[in-house]
């Protein structure tokens, strides 16, 4: 064996061994914990047996309830402290602070728990015992020790590294506060990125994909191309220094890339929301980050999965580089399929069936599905974030439009609830972990130089790509929108997650320690800054995002039928690629009238040997929507795609009584513009919801009094 | 070779990864197809069978599947592994296998009989859930939200009852079943199919204990659905919630009570210990609950956090689980703790809420309540056949059946009795036998037998419980309208118009229900009223006289200090102090009023929402209980705009 490999013991593997069954334990992190209490246990002996073996057993017992105990106080300890959080958070909302986000407050909160736990509890040994059986030449998942006459069942943990193997037996309260990576994965990272996928701007996202694409895609390899480089230069540096006492190679410098890529603009996204920034820079940056996420995790996957098949497991080797390639490509469009498909399937069966009767089985079934491509995901090897995202995506285009108006309100508040708790945990536990991880290697040069790496890695991630952009781009991507998204590379809750998620090599737990203070510079003094930096780089605010399309591309009075404004309708056309417009019509024609109510009937847009079929697919609802004045201009698909939203919502809501749709559309329609300052306040989810409501109001009157 | 081995280990740990996923995505599956059903049956207006039943049926197929479709694997788990050095089972075991260290995890401690058929299929194994999950994950939510949900008024004019048949309804059932199982189970070792000694009294009393948690969601969904009467709706929905907290803590009382010598006589120490227990956990989960509660309504009264609904939803969200958390820190029982915390919280924190996270919160701990229901039920079918260790006991379990009627029996008819004699509005006998009927088992019971299944007598007691769950769902819980015509129970009650036609003409209609409502409560829950809405209603909200005025001289400035600004404006309806149990629904819709200022644009969007929705009653009451008094204060802010 390579004595390398016995240091790197595989990285994937004990990724793979760490993960184990905390998927069973979705709802709360709670059950990390063994929780055997004793009470009932007490009366299980039966027949009474003997003094020194029941003494035993009420031992165990004891450290069982114990230890049930302890997992109760370390999860109290988190929520009192998000408790603090969101009261704090009050305070500074109340007062209209900015400078500190939510998550900023968080980690502050950690840090101070962290100090006290650290130097404020005494020391205790854990009271493990290791032995050394050697029975056995694998390691089973359950295990049955017969300790003198009685029988045990331990199940399997996970593996740990030689070098832990002390460590494991340190302060018990700080094991306790210790979760296990996996849970970011399994429990906290899935509602977040779910909620991003769910409430990504329509409209906006998908006038600016192809640049968002971009940059998440092309952006995240050059960024972490460039930063593993830079990386590897230092670490060299590093080497003559002498500073570095343990192995560090390539990949783990392009591990490192990867996961420090993925951009958690979270702090600066709040501010521009509160403060209404201009909707595209909101789009992009919005965009990048949650399709950045995605990459980075793939990404990271990919390059752990790397491993040549030569002597020299450092060294390149083609086949196993395009096999990398191949195993990201083959992750993402997995995952992507997985997600898409629940997506479709929720959609189908939330259009057949009269769910919406009953908004709470809606919602749970919503749910359901959306964790179900979770699971279906990490169930077939891909990767399970990555699916909830893009399910997410494809919830929020088509199923929304099938759910009942309480159910919108419902889904959207739940997961914001859910993204609100799972976010502020994380960046509480980061506080945290600064000073109750145990393993941390602070590497003076190694921080400097990720931070100068970060920053040079963004500079040659926006720029470049932004120039390119701008040669296609109709409505050019300013200069001070460049700077302002150079500023906005945030390090967050992903890269953490990735970060912790293996720490067992030095080369790791280096990477862990800088992560973790870079997430720590970025949220504070990045985040901190941002208002300063909006006025300074002259960025309009208080741009409402509706009131913005009127001067910008003229839809919408194109669409109200107002003459052909062909500047406006060429400049939409241009700015969305020749791909993306096939794809609209594609999405308007078919998918949307398969899956949604809204959309020309499917009997229309079908080749007429389908007929059969169309009909079957087409809801009734779609012919009574089909106002011939509206079909014309078919053209301008990109705000089509919004008008038929509102199309969906008249129909859904107004599904006991039909009849009076057109009047009430187009009111409605003329509503959402004149009022539009207090509706779009929330994210365009909640405002189609408000749209809708009043929609209800419009309708209801007028059924009853036919 | 080594690069082999590696790569199976490897394989086997992948597998060992993906079974987690695995197994959830079954469980969704089952879900997702149990809601869908239910949907059909919802639609088509079917009422034999409720999701519940449904998730049983559901669980129960895919049991069967996963017992008799798949292959037996894993043949290596069953070795047992002796380590002379261990003397004790320590929490964490490190294990040296050919020099890489795995860390293991004390999972359980198994006797002896039960260690071969572990060597079975892997993936039975897999499906069956450590049991604290119950306790931890799957029913606080459940027992919060029937806490949260219970409605007020009717249920503190029927209080004296419900505290009545929960508690002394609880341990009479206990006993009696323990009883008579024990009659049975000295049958069995009559009839050689018990060894002597294996069963003793304090098993049948644990059975007693943990059969007597009554759940009839099934019951009450359909009461709810047909808008039965509110009085019996009440005095069922209370029982069942507090006969929970009781039959919990019952439950791990008996267990400890372990006399020193010979376990099987009665020892008066150990007994009285076992009440003291009792009656310990009792309060202190009370007082914990209520204390988180309370913190949370200060919480809310004091700051302006109505100005955020979501942040408003996560501290209440948070601090309920602190209550639940705490409690189980310091040693008490969580579910409990939970329970009063979700009363306390409906009491008070509730009317601080903004309209919006009122609503939130509903929902959120609604749907929280469904998923967790559906998954308990559905486990507990597809238990039935993926447990390994069942022992059915024709005996026995006909002695439970008995057992549990027998003691439904001496529980309602007794207590009703001597009820009805201090009740100004009797409990007929139709409502009483209704009672009697929906003596339903249903969750908590199984999660009780689930914890310990660890001897003989413990596991014939699961699959009985098992049982008893499965024919009390589906046969009381199908038969409940047809009992409902037979009994001739008025259905189709509205529960607000009871409501409605008081608040127009309070000050008249009161005159003649007051005496109603003071000869029903006793004087001593006549002054909790009094304390409650002289005191605690003015410090823990914003309703309520001011509290200048009803404390006295010499407190004045934490008087000041406590009382919202807003109590000050309601001082003129201050007149009818001593219909108090009416003043409490009166003071919430002051309330609704009073914090609405807060926040104007939600009460705009309030008006326009209720709008729509008062042509269409139907759906109002169609919610749960708890959104019809919701519903009920936007139509009162409804008819305020209008005025104005």
């Amino acid at each position: 064996m390579e004595p390398g490999d016995a240091a790197r013991p595989g990285p994937g593997r004990v990724v793979r061994a760490l993960r184990p069954r905390l998927l069973l334990l979705p709802l709360l992190p709670l059950l990390l914990g063994r929780g055997l209490r004793a009470g009932a246990a007490a009366s299980s002996s039966g027949a009474a047996a003997e003094d020194s073996s029941a003494m035993e057993e009420l031992a165990t017992e004891k450290e069982a309830e114990e230890s049930h105990r302890q997992d109760s106080v370390s999860l109290l300890t988190f929520i009192l402290l998000l408790t603090l959080t969101i009261l704090t958070i009050w305070l500074f909302k109340h007062r209209r602070v900015r400078f500190l986000h939510e998550t900023g407050l968080a980690m502050i909160y950690g840090l101070i728990v962290g100090v006290i736990l650290r130097y404020g509890t005494p020391a205790t040994s854990g009271r493990d015992k290791s032995l050394s059986c050697t029975q056995e030449d694998r390691a089973f998942s359950t295990l049955l020790v017969n300790v003198s006459g009685k029988f045990f069942e331990y199940t399997l943990k996970g593996e740990i590294s030689p070098g832990k193997i002390n460590s494991v037996e340190q302060n018990d309260m700080l094991r306790k506060v210790t979760f296990d990576p996996e849970v970011f994965f399994n429990i906290l990272l899935p509602p977040i990125i779910f909620h991003a996928g769910y409430s990504l701007k329509k409209r906006h996202f998908f006038r600016n994909l192809g640049s968002i694409l971009a940059y998440a895609f092309l952006g995240t390899a050059v960024s972490c191309f460039i930063i593993g480089n830079l990386m590897y230069g230092v670490v060299k540096l590093m080497k003559i220094v002498g500073q570095l006492s343990d192995k560090f190679y390539y990949t783990d410098c392009l591990f490192f890339g990867a996961i420090i890529s993925a951009t958690d603009p979270v702090t600066v996204l709040a501010i521009f929301n509160e403060l209404h920034a201009d909707v595209d820079l909101y789009a992009l940056l919005f965009g990048e980050s949650v399709l950045n996420d995605a990459v980075a995790i793939v990404l990271s996957s990919s390059i752990v999965a790397y491993q040549p098949a030569g002597l020299n497991t450092h060294a390149f080797d083609a086949a196993a580089f395009f096999k990398s390639v191949g195993i990201f490509l083959g992750i993402f469009s997995g995952s992507f399929t997985m997600g898409a498909v629940t997506g479709v399937v929720t959609a189908l069966v939330t259009k057949f069936t009269k769910l919406h009767c009953f908004p709470l089985l809606e919602t749970a079934l919503f749910f359901l599905m959306s964790w179900s491509t979770f699971l279906l995901a990490e169930a077939c090897g891909f990767t399970g974030v990555v699916a909830v995202l893009f399910c997410g995506i494809t919830q929020a285009h088509y199923t929304y439009n099938n759910l009942s108006v309480e159910s919108r309100s419902r889904t959207k508040q739940l997961f914001e609830v859910l993204h609100f708790l799972a976010e502020n945990f994380i960046f509480s536990y980061m506080g945290l972990a600064l000073f109750t991880f145990q393993k941390h290697v602070f590497s003076p040069i190694f921080i400097i130089g990720a931070f100068v790496a970060i920053f040079l890695g963004r500079a040659a991630h926006i720029y470049p790509l932004s120039f390119f952009l701008n040669l296609g781009r109709r409505h050019k991507i300013g200069w001070n929108f460049q700077h302002m998204m150079m500023f906005s590379g945030l390090r967050g809750a992903m890269a953490f997650a990735l970060a912790i998620r293996d720490t067992a090599s030095y080369a790791r737990q280096m990477m862990f320690t800088t992560t973790l203070l870079i997430v720590f510079f970025t949220v504070w003094i990045i985040g901190g800054g941002t208002t300063p930096m909006l006025s300074w780089l002259n960025i309009r605010v208080g741009v409402d995002p509706d009131q913005d399309p009127p001067p910008n591309n003229d839809s919408f009075q194109v669409l109200q039928g107002d003459g052909p404004d062909s500047a406006g309708g060429n400049r939409t056309k241009q700015e969305s690629a020749w791909i993306f417009r096939l794809w609209y019509s594609f999405d308007h024609n078919y998918l949307k009238p398969i899956l949604t109510h809204s959309g020309p009937p499917l009997t229309t847009t079908l080749p007429a040997w389908c007929g059969l079929l169309a009909r079957c697919l087409t809801s009734p609802q779609v012919y009574d929507n089909q106002e011939p004045l509206r079909e014309e201009d078919s053209d301008f698909i990109l705000t089509e795609g919004d008008l038929t939203l509102t199309y969906g919502d008249s129909t859904v809501t107004a599904n006991g009584s039909s009849g009076s749709h057109t009047a009430s559309t187009s009111l409605e329609g003329r509503r959402t513009k004149s009022s539009s300052e207090e509706v779009l306040e929330r994210d365009l989810g909640m405002g189609d919801q408000k749209v809708s409501s009043r929609g209800t109001r419009l309708v209801f009157p007028m059924g009853d009094n036919a | 070779m080594e690069r082999q081995r590696r790569f199976a280990s490897e394989k086997d740990e992948y597998q060992f990864q993906h079974q987690g996923a695995v197994e959830l995505l079954v469980f969704n599956f089952l879900l997702i197809l149990t809601i869908l059903t239910i949907w059909l049956f919802k639609n088509h207006r079917f009422r034999f069978l409720h999701e519940t039943g449904g998730a049983m049926v559901y669980g129960l197929i895919m049991g069967l599947i996963l017992r008799y479709a798949t292959a037996p694997t894993d043949i290596e788990s069953g070795t047992v592994y002796d380590c002379g050095k261990l003397t004790f089972s320590p929490s964490t075991l490190l294990v040296n296998i050919t020099e890489k260290v795995y860390e293991y995890k004390y999972k359980r401690e198994i006797s002896q009989h039960n260690i071969n058929p572990h060597q079975g299929n892997a993936i039975l194994e897999k499906m069956t859930f450590d049991p604290e999950i119950f306790f931890n994950v799957l029913l606080p939510p459940i027992i919060f939200h029937a806490g949260y949900s219970l409605k007020k008024r009717h249920f503190f004019q029927n209080l004296g009852s419900i505290l009545t048949y929960a508690f002394l309804g609880t341990a009479i059932s206990c006993i009696v079943i323990g009883l008579i199982v024990y009659g049975f189970v000295k049958a069995m070792i009559y009839a050689g199919q018990l060894k002597n000694g294996d069963f003793h009294f304090t098993d049948c009393l644990f059975f007693g204990s943990l059969m007597s948690a009554t759940d009839p969601v099934t019951v009450l969904a359909i009461f709810h659905e047909l808008h039965v009467d509110p009085d019996l709706y009440t005095l069922l929905f209370g029982e069942s919630v507090l006969n929970d907290a009781v039959a919990i803590v019952l439950t791990y009382s008996i267990s400890i009570y372990s006399p020193k010598e010979n376990p099987n006589t009665f020892d008066a120490a150990a007994f009285f210990q076992s009440v003291g227990n009792f009656l310990g956990i009792f309060a202190g989960s009370f007082a914990m609950g209520s204390a988180y509660a309370v913190v949370t309504a200060l919480l809310t009264k004091f700051t302006k956090l109505c100005e955020f609904p979501m942040l408003e939803t996560g501290l209440f969200f948070l601090l309920s689980w602190s209550a639940f958390l705490s409690a189980e820190a310091a040693g008490l029982t969580g579910i409990v703790a939970v329970l009063f915390c979700g009363v306390t919280q409906a009491h008070y924190t509730y009317n601080n809420l903004s309209s919006d996270s009122k609503m939130r919160t509903k929902q959120l701990f609604e749907f929280m309540n469904f998923l967790a229901e559906n998954v308990i039920f559905c486990y507990m079918g597809l238990a039935l056949f993926t447990f390994q260790n069942h022992i059915f006991n024709a005996l026995f379990i006909l002695g439970a059946f008995l057992a549990i009627f027998i003691a439904r029996a001496c529980n309602i008819y007794p207590l009703s009795f001597l009820l009805n004699l201090g009740r100004k509005q009797k409990i007929p006998w139709n409502f009483q036998h209704m009672m009697m009927f929906s003596g339903l088992r249903g969750a908590i019971a199984f999660a009780l037998a689930i914890r310990n299944t660890g001897s003989q007598p413990k596991q014939m007691m699961f699959t009985t419980t098992l049982l008893l769950v499965f024919f009390t769902v589906w046969v009381f819980g199908g038969g409940t309208t047809p009992m409902l015509t037979w009994l001739q129970i008025r259905v189709g009650v509205d529960l607000d118009e009871n409501l409605k036609e008081e608040p127009p003409s309070h000050q008249e209609a009161n005159n003649l229900d007051k005496s109603t409502t003071k000869a029903e409560s006793a004087r001593l829950f006549r002054m909790w009223y009094g304390f409650d809405h002289k005191y605690l209603k003015p410090i823990l909200t914003h309703a309520g006289p001011p509290l200048t005025t009803t404390l006295p001289e010499w407190c004045g400035p934490i008087s000041r200090l406590l009382t919202s600004p807003q109590a000050y404006g309601e001082q003129l309806k201050e007149d009818d102090v001593e219909c108090i149990v009416n003043q409490d629904e009166l003071a919430m819709n002051y309330q609704e009023q009073g914090s609405s200022p807060c926040s104007p644009p939600a009460r705009l969007g309030l008006d326009q929402k209720a709008s729509p929705q008062t042509p269409s009653k139907e759906n109002i009451y169609e919610g749960d209980l708890g959104l019809g008094s919701y519903e009920l204060k936007l139509e009162q802010t409804l008819g305020q705009s209008q005025m104005n």
